[in-house]
């Protein structure tokens, strides 16, 4: 027992050391920050939601269905018609809800109530503005669709009351009253379901943060502990002795690790597409009325797009690199790297799982500088804009990462210039 | 005799630790020169700084005529560096990583194949450069590593250590190796804190500690006060 209890306290001391432990509480207090952000957004949508509802009814039964959505957490501006023609009128509040930064409009016909009196199914119309593609841009939607099917529960009570046992249609007795969903993408509208949309984007990207992960988190640490294990064996002060020039040694480093993450990464990405296949048994695969829908709406990234979300994936991965490169030079041998290289998969979290969750357009200043400052933040944030049609933020990140890589590179080359790529080892006191 | 390195008041800081404290040395064509000290003495950091690896704070270093501080670059193709107890890259051929070396001094093929047919006639690995170097004992290993250093030619081959951790027989085939390569007219400049060793092997030794040189000359001249050897030549200087 006391051999396995000094085994035991050995096996701690060299397991639990400063340089594993930091960046897991590093990481802990990241998603603390996360699930604060992550909360503070869930608590916004929670809050009552400004909607524009026009009305061409003006009847009871359509005084009904907003009372059910202010009963909702609705705050409901009514927009008043200035004319009967409902297609005008509908197209001038969609623009005032654009101008006015409203995401939702909902419009009740003409003859709403008279329908319903004369058991005909009625149409809601409503019309949602997408300004990003986050699992909370769909809220608006989904609250109004329960909202309907609260209608639809009181109003099929009311009809199963007064005509039961009648030769009555059972759908209008069951959905007295549905809604016809148009999602607004820009100057596009088209007749679906946000949702659907949210859905459809996220089905076309997830590869993204996938490939993005396991590019980084590979290169990274080939790197890592090439250039650990080059100080380690110490071939690394026989290369710096040798006619090779740094810059040659840290590109070379970096493109072979660049290369061999990517082999990596198709390997994962043949295999990931069978699993993503297999997964959705043709789920995510969307409908022809979907599809002419999805095309309509603009949602649709062509073969420069590709391209240029590759270069955004691209500049990440050299990004990435360059940071491994230079924590793998600070590294004192192959069993540090890992722990070194930790604070770069979390830098890599922070923008996922907030582009994910929060609408970065609205989200808090301080949320916006943490995205923006992150450069990593444009590879995620490519494709959604590029659907959005805004290419300025996908050029300006470029340019931005493109900048900050040649900074990164140029520290990684100074360092194998100088003598810290050797005596960082030399400070801890283990050789003079 | 022809000057190939000339040291003067070189000076090395690590923060607040001088490691290097203003020494001056110079060693001729052909000649084995050795700086011998204990471990901490400042014998790898000399070495690391006319290797071009690390800067001095103070002082020149000149190879062939060339300022090593100003001008690294023109020296690395005049020199070979072989630090102490380095490896080598495990999942290449010895051959392999022959090629590799030659491919970085080497301004055209034939220069390459030159090095490299040099490096196996040094080395004397035959067959075995064929089998991956993780394969190799610790004196194949070095064997190879010192065949690397001279097979360029080099005005200078530093040599930090280069029997360190060996068998007498390993030991004693790199050091007639060196002496060998020395009478053809490379210079020498090694490390050691084995201080007989150096006696057998050097044509000129400076005794190093706390990164001051004590006293300079050939082993005879550092015995004359009457020492059995370098060691208790060390011992008095040191005292």
């Amino acid at each position: 027992m006391k051999q396995f209890i000094s085994m035991l306290k050995k096996e701690l001391k060299e397991l639990l050391t400063l340089q594993m432990l930091l960046p897991l509480i590093i990481g802990s207090m990241i998603f603390v920050m996360l699930g604060n952000i992550v909360g503070a957004e869930t608590k916004k949508m929670a809050e009552p939601q400004m909607i524009f509802l026009i009305d061409f009814d003006n009847t009871q039964s359509s005084a009904l269905v907003v009372l059910a959505l202010e009963n909702s957490n609705f705050i409901i501006e009514m927009i008043k018609p200035s004319s009967s023609n409902e297609a005008d009128e509908t197209d001038k509040a969609i623009q005032r809800a654009k101008d006015e930064d409203i995401g939702f409009l909902l419009s009740i016909g003409k003859g709403f109530e008279q329908g319903l009196d004369g058991l005909e199914q009625q149409n809601i119309k409503t019309y949602s503005i997408v300004k990003n593609f986050s699992i909370t841009s769909g809220v608006g939607s989904a609250k109004v669709s329960s909202t309907l099917s609260a209608i639809n529960n009181y109003l099929s009570g009311e009809l199963i009351k007064e005509y039961s046992g009648q030769d009555i249609d059972p759908e209008v007795i069951k959905s007295p009253v549905i809604s016809i969903d148009n999602t607004i993408v820009g100057n596009n509208i088209a007749q679906i379901n946000p949702g659907e949309v949210t859905s459809f984007i996220m089905s076309q990207t997830i590869f993204i943060p996938i490939i993005m992960f396991i590019i980084i988190i590979f290169s990274s640490q080939m790197i890592g502990v090439s250039v650990a294990s080059e100080k380690e064996n110490k071939t690394l002060e026989t290369l710096l002795s040798t006619p090779i020039s740094r810059m040659t040694l840290v590109t070379a480093k970096m493109v072979a690790a660049a290369i061999a993450a990517l082999v990596m990464a198709g390997v994962y990405m043949f295999g990931f597409s069978f699993y993503m296949e297999g997964m959705s048994g043709g789920a995510l695969t969307t409908g022809q009325n979907t599809q002419g829908a999805i095309e309509a709406l603009g949602l649709t990234i062509g073969t420069g797009g590709y391209m240029l979300i590759g270069l955004s994936l691209f500049l990440s991965i050299l990004i990435a690199l360059a940071i491994a490169m230079i924590l793998g030079a600070f590294a004192e041998d192959v069993k540090k790297v890992q722990g070194l290289l930790s604070p770069i998969i979390f830098v890599i979290m922070i923008p996922y799982l907030l582009s994910m969750f929060v609408d970065i357009p609205n989200a808090s200043l301080a949320i916006k500088v943490i995205i923006y400052i992150i450069p990593f933040s444009y590879t995620f944030l490519a494709a959604p804009n590029m659907f959005l049609q805004n290419y300025s933020i996908i050029y300006i990140g470029a340019i931005y990462q493109f900048v900050l890589f040649i900074v990164l590179a140029v520290i990684a080359t100074r360092i194998f210039s100088s003598d810290k790529i050797l005596t960082l080892k030399l400070s801890f006191g283990k050789k003079k | 005799m022809e000057k190939m390195v000339l040291v003067k008041g070189l000076r090395k800081r690590y923060g607040t630790l001088e490691a290097v404290k203003g020494i001056d040395f110079e060693i001729a064509k052909g000649e084995i020169f050795a700086l011998i000290g204990p471990n901490g003495a400042g014998k790898t950091t000399t070495l690391r700084m006319i290797a071009t690896i690390l800067k001095p704070n103070e002082g020149s270093i000149e190879v062939c005529g060339i300022d090593a501080v100003k001008e690294p670059a023109r020296v690395r193709e005049l020199i070979s560096y072989l630090p102490e107890e380095a490896g080598a890259y495990k999942n290449l051929t010895g051959l392999g990583y022959l090629k590799f070396m030659a491919s970085l001094f080497a301004k055209n093929p034939s220069d390459e194949n030159m090095y490299v047919e040099k490096a196996k006639e040094v080395c004397g690995l035959g067959d075995r450069l064929r089998s991956k170097i993780g394969t190799y004992s610790k004196g194949m290993t070095r064997k190879l590593l010192l065949a690397r250093a001279v097979m360029t030619s080099p005005q200078l081959a530093i040599l930090d250590e280069p029997t360190s951790g060996l068998d007498i027989i390993n030991a004693m085939e790199i050091r007639n190796l060196i002496k060998s390569l020395a009478a053809e007219g490379m210079s020498v400049l090694v490390s050691s804190h084995n201080m007989l060793e150096i006696e057998y092997l050097s044509n000129r030794v400076s005794i190093i500690n706390n990164g001051v040189i004590y006293k300079t000359g050939t082993p005879e001249e550092l015995k004359a006060s009457g020492a059995k050897n370098l060691e208790e030549v060390f011992l008095e200087v040191t005292r």
